[in-house]
């Protein structure tokens, strides 16, 4: 439980090396000391994230961390107290909402489904910061929604009532209505809380897909730390950034931020990590190229009995 | 979304369908008139054209009848646009347009001047008046952090909801029992009956405010997928959801004040427009106009012809309505609704 303060440094100093490799074009995302209060409670205290252009960053964190806040006033939703939040290199405190909807494209947890429109209809929707005045869809627009649909494999599911999808189907059709807004960035905020084994995995493999071909950058809020360790073993350049106490606490590669140690400290939870060893064409048929063949998982074993996180104030 | 050649026959049909309504009204009441008379009687309207060969069926075709049946269908465009239009913003499709307290507060506004002036034309402005102060109240109720949330809309509407509909009840109270009161009974409970061409520019109010719903009726879809999506997907919720409430204000206020409250229309007829054209407003609100007026042509045909005297259309709306709104419940609960 020692030393993880100087675990930050090394992380900066790579990450400053990847962005001079880019080009020395801004980051995607770049939140400077951004402070946010709820009435008296202070959620995000001198918050401060860079999300690298090309890269999967999963913010992490207990619940009430401030995760949701964050996104939030990314969104802009929230409005922080102090602080700057940039998106390819432009400040989003002053913009309008159509300027921030070409930018930055936005999955929720859930969808609220109140009236039966069509799938197509709802990613359409994908295109509102694109249409002038009173926004009428044409076919450029119809033609990248399938496209979209496409991207997610559910192109089939076209002309169905969105109230009559399942949980999984309908996350595929907000991610599809993020892709038609052909934005830079793409902000998850727990994608997959209430999905099923199954389609936990198709909507990651999804993003990956998006990351890959294209080229999105995706800051994802996330409870599951193995999401963290697939889309590396994938890979993908992801970063973790664990929160605590309305600030990032630890920032790097999956490796190196979800020890066993940070684990116990953040979370409060004693946990092992396993590495698992694939052998190509052997234990999994069909696992697919270009994978790590090493993929570590946490193993949760016990909470500590202890109130998560300690005070790093 | 191709529309087939049904779908378009269907669309013609339905927009024909107000027109038709109006048309057929002219011939029905105590004093039945023929088709060429009633055509006569049109045709003497237009400028330069014969005069009439019966004044009297020219008078009653064109002073009572076409206003008539022309501010109904206004009114149950108006009302059926509005409440369309609501259950986007709102995403509930059991809401109506008297949501954020327009009838109520129109309610009172008329109670208020048959009370002080005995009616009148001063009920007409006072009425519309009253109904923009309610819906104006709740919105500065729901005011909280520079927006107003879907939940603070609606509590503030139930409350200012409430308060008028005590103040009305006051009204009462206080109203000379023999005159006022039956006036200030018989309008809550809605009725065209004394509708004239003067009474008109209501309807260019619920016009201008239908209108607005149209253009805007794409953006009702964005934002019923709630503030944060909305927002996300580029829309300045706060100005659009302004617009959109203040433009069935205006025109919900503008069939209030014409009418009296007429309940049920705003809250059954998109639901009518949803079975026949899908849930995408840019469709369904303008059906739903259609739709609406038509049937307000009918019930306020009805009011006047079936009894010797007149039955108020509130209770002719809640008569039809509730029933067909039970079949529509038992129904949709299979359908796409959950």
């Amino acid at each position: 439980m020692t030393g993880s303060a100087s675990a930050a440094s090394p992380t900066a100093d790579r990450a400053a090396g990847a962005e001079a490799a880019r080009s020395a074009s801004p980051p995607m995302l770049k939140a400077r000391d951004v402070r946010f209060s709820w009435g008296d409670h202070r959620v995000l205290q001198d918050f401060s994230l860079e999300v690298e252009r090309g890269s999967v960053v999963c913010l992490m964190g207990v619940n009430g961390c401030g995760k949701s806040t964050f996104l939030d006033c990314v969104l802009g939703e929230n409005r922080p107290a102090s602080g700057v939040i940039e998106v390819d290199g432009g400040d989003t405190a002053g913009m309008r909402a159509w300027e921030r909807a070409r930018l930055l494209a936005y999955v929720p947890q859930m969808h609220e489904r109140t009236f039966p429109y069509t799938v197509e209809h709802l990613v359409l929707m994908g295109r509102t910061a694109y249409q002038a005045g009173f926004g009428s869809t044409d076919a450029d627009d119809r033609r990248r929604a399938l496209e979209a649909l496409k991207t997610c494999g559910i192109d089939r599911l076209r002309e169905r009532a969105c109230t009559a999808l399942s949980g999984g189907e309908m996350q595929m059709v907000l991610l599809a209505r993020a892709l038609v807004q052909d934005t830079p960035l793409i902000v998850l905020d727990e994608p997959t809380a209430h999905l099923d084994f199954k389609n936990e995995l198709v909507f990651l493999e999804t993003v990956e897909r998006l990351v890959r071909e294209r080229d999105a950058t995706v800051l994802m809020a996330t409870h599951a730390p193995n999401q963290a360790f697939h889309l590396a073993a994938a890979g993908l350049n992801v970063k973790v950034a664990l929160m605590s106490h309305g600030r990032v606490a630890r920032e790097g590669t999956p490796d190196e931020v979800l020890t066993p140690d940070a684990l116990w400290r953040y979370f409060g939870v004693a946990a092992a990590v396993a590495e698992v060893r694939f052998r190509r064409g052997g234990d999994l048929e069909g696992f697919d190229d270009g994978r790590a063949a090493v993929v570590r998982q946490i193993v949760p074993l016990s909470t500590t009995g202890s109130e998560t996180g300690e005070d790093t104030r | 979304m191709a529309r087939s050649d049904g779908g378009f026959l269907r669309s013609a049909a339905i927009f024909a369908l107000p027109l038709v309504c109006v048309f057929a009204s002219l011939f029905c009441g105590r004093y039945a008139l023929t088709l060429p008379e009633v055509c006569q009687a049109l045709v003497s309207w237009l400028p330069g054209g014969p005069a009439a060969v019966t004044p009297e069926s020219a008078t009653l075709v064109l002073q009572v009848r076409l206003p008539r049946a022309l501010a109904a269908a206004a009114v149950g465009a108006a009302l059926s646009a509005s409440g369309a239009a609501f259950q986007g913003v709102f995403r509930n499709p059991l809401v109506n347009p008297g949501l954020l307290g327009v009838s109520n507060g129109a309610g009172f506004g008329a109670a208020l001047a048959i009370v002080l002036f005995g009616g009148g034309a001063a009920v007409y402005p006072s009425a519309f008046l009253f109904g923009i102060v309610a819906v104006c109240a709740s919105y500065w109720i729901a005011r909280v952090y520079k927006s107003a949330p879907t939940i603070m809309l609606i509590l503030g509407g139930t409350i200012v909801s409430s308060v008028f509909s005590a103040l009305v009840s006051l009204m009462k109270y206080v109203a000379d029992a023999d005159t006022q009161l039956p006036s200030i009974v018989y309008w809550l409970m809605g009725s065209l009956s004394s509708v004239g061409w003067e009474n008109f520019w209501s309807v260019a109010v619920m016009a201008a405010g239908c209108v607005v719903l149209v253009l805007f009726a794409g953006r009702v879809d964005v934002l019923s997928m709630g503030d944060k999506e909305a927002r996300s997907l580029g829309l300045e919720v706060g100005r659009d959801k302004g617009v959109i409430v203040a433009a069935a204000t205006f025109a919900t206020s503008g069939a209030v004040c014409m009418a009296g409250v007429v309940g049920w229309v705003g809250l059954i007829v998109p639901h009518i427009g949803r079975m026949l054209v899908g849930s995408e407003n840019r469709r369904l609100i303008p059906v739903s106009m259609a739709l609406g007026g038509a049937f307000l042509v009918v019930v306020d045909t009805c009011a006047r012809c079936l009894w010797a005297s007149e039955v108020p259309l509130g209770i002719l709306t809640a008569l039809i309505g509730a029933p067909f709104f039970v079949y529509l419940l038992k129904k949709t609960k299979g359908g796409g609704w959950r």
